[in-house]
């Protein structure tokens, strides 16, 4: 390794971390919802296509088609059930019911498949590589952590898209504006955020399968990710994509180059540069819009 | 085209917070059509019975009918949908949204516009309501008397049979009031029925054929403009109010009471 390569990795790690945390900044930044149990989630889409893919013999890739859609439906499912009646219960209910989700996700895990640690196979992809040369260093880049950045800018540019192009994203963007006004011109708030919660767990699922190919995942593999994508979250500025992106390039690019130094101090200097973020500018470098004064 | 039975009733409808009641066997009932005015002091209850009708405050008891429908139960998207329309006293405008979104919103959602009907709704309302020239504004941006505008004409996108209007004119200049009141005047000619709250009462005389006058929750006159601004029982009530430790007393002492405060 050398600090070009480090860099160059960053940010392809910081993709990475961008796609685990958008459903964060999604379901918070609309439904105000602080979804605990996001890492979980994300852990239990690599195990749902581990299932899938050796009980069906097929490879990873396609059983995408089947996990995201699931995915989906998981997350439809614990809106209705759980999420939207803990969101009419105070502002401390969703963080204590999704809690709560996370722990029962994880002794489910455990008691169904084991805690011993599992990868998914990416195929030819997890060994290709290509080598660059940049800046007068060569650096060997893994096609799996390509196509999972490139896929993470697919899925954030999509979304980006569907908010604020299509009647979905209006009806999302004044839902989030303003609740109470968004059903008095008739906006039925449950579907939306229903559909909302679908989208985050769906990412969710996706990123868990790129977590389960570019490296190895337990049952309690979630709450590390939902450490990340929770910092990502809040140093891009919470509820904006975007940023979003940034705060997961910024994680991956300290990451990485405190790696450099010392291997040991990689996740303490994620937290550190956390710290320091909340010190300097809490709100975070793009904020989806002004903090509630008026 | 309109059924001839009432379009809204209430039924001895009772709503509490606390000590306070906004809502005290409350019976009312509106025809499609109709322009009722609504008076009263602070506190009488008149935006309450707005949150009442459209969804936003789920009664202790009683019933609310639309069209002879118990829609108790319903909230307020749902009423939307059922043609009740409703502007806030301080507009509420998706800021981050344009005007024009805004009222699309509600043309697509409330007035079930799907489509490019959706969008001709919306260049309509926002015609008849002269926002046509700030459509892509952010919603955000705009002064009061525009964000007035935006709340009657998302309202009116909805499509409502019944539309409530919270103080539209309050701290609006003469002439703006004269404008919005021309604009409800015109929407009016649909068969949509109006109820308004207004401390105005000339904005309010102008327009409606009757006058409600709510007092701790409950109706204390309802009739004729002119009948119900000269009975006694209304009179009372504003009289009432005015008295309460003196308005003009109250008004008289702290500026004196204020002065000696300054000075100690």
């Amino acid at each position: 390794m050398n600090w070009v390569g480090a860099v160059v990795q960053g940010v392809l790690v910081g993709g990475w971390y961008a796609l685990a945390a958008c459903g964060l900044s999604l379901t918070f930044g609309i439904m105000r919802l602080v979804n605990i149990a996001h890492g979980d989630l994300a852990v239990c889409g690599a195990y749902l296509t581990l299932v899938l893919s050796s009980a069906l013999g097929l490879p990873v890739g396609y059983t995408l088609p089947l996990v995201l859609p699931i995915a989906f439906a998981i997350g439809v499912a614990l809106h209705l059930l759980l999420f939207g009646r803990a969101l009419r219960g105070g502002p401390l209910a969703p963080v204590l019911v999704t809690f709560g989700l996370s722990v029962m996700i994880e002794n489910l895990l455990v008691a169904g498949l084991s805690a011993d640690p599992r990868s998914l196979d990416a195929g030819r992809l997890a060994l290709a590589g290509v080598r660059v040369t940049a800046f007068g260093s060569v650096i060997t880049l893994s096609w799996l952590r390509i196509a999972g950045f490139l896929t993470a800018l697919a899925v954030l540019g999509g979304l980006h898209l569907l908010l604020a192009r299509t009647s979905f994203g209006r009806l999302v963007r004044a839902t989030s504006d303003d609740l109470d006004t968004a059903r008095l011109v008739g906006v039925r708030v449950r579907p939306v955020f229903a559909t909302v919660a679908g989208i985050a767990v769906a990412t969710a699922a996706l990123a868990g399968v790129f977590l389960g190919m570019t490296a190895t995942f337990d049952p309690y593999a979630g709450g590390l990710s939902l450490i990340f994508a929770f910092e990502a979250v809040v140093i891009g500025g919470l509820g904006s994509l975007w940023g979003t992106l940034l705060g997961g390039v910024t994680i991956g690019l300290v990451q990485q180059l405190a790696a450099q130094w010392d291997v040991q101090y990689t996740v303490l200097a994620v937290h550190l540069l956390f710290f320091a973020v909340l010190a300097v500018r809490p709100q975070g470098f793009f904020p989806a819009s002004e903090p509630e004064a008026a | 085209m309109v059924s001839t039975g009432p379009l809204l009733e209430l039924d001895r409808v009772t709503k509490r917070f606390g000590q306070v009641t906004v809502a005290d066997e409350l019976s009312l009932t509106v025809r499609p059509g109709d322009a009722v005015g609504v008076v009263g002091p602070n506190g009488a209850g008149k935006t309450s019975l707005f949150g009442i009708v459209s969804g936003d405050l789920r009664p202790d008891s009683g019933q609310v009918r639309l069209g002879g429908r118990n829609v108790t139960s319903f909230d307020a998207a749902v009423r939307c949908r059922l043609g009740v329309g409703r502007t806030h006293q301080v507009p509420r405008p998706f800021e981050d949204m344009t005007v024009f979104e805004n009222v699309l919103v509600a043309a697509q959602q409330g007035g079930g516009a799907r489509g490019r009907e959706g969008f001709r709704t919306t260049a309509r309302v926002l015609a008849g309501t002269g926002l046509s020239d700030l459509a892509d504004r952010p919603a955000g941006r705009l002064g009061l008397p525009h964000r007035k505008r935006l709340e009657l004409a998302r309202a009116l996108a909805t499509r409502p049979r019944l539309l409530l209007l919270d103080e539209v004119a309050g701290g609006l200049t003469d002439p703006e009031v004269a404008e919005l009141v021309g604009m409800i005047q015109a929407a009016r000619a649909d068969g949509l029925a109006v109820v308004w709250i207004e401390h105005v009462v000339r904005a309010l005389t102008s327009t409606v054929d009757r006058l409600i006058c709510l007092a701790g929750g409950r109706v204390v006159a309802d009739g004729l403009p002119a009948d119900v601004l000269a009975s006694p029982e209304v009179k009372e009530v504003f009289l009432g109010t005015g008295s309460v430790g003196g308005v003009g007393g109250v008004g008289g002492v702290p500026e004196g009471g204020g002065g000696d405060g300054a000075r100690a």
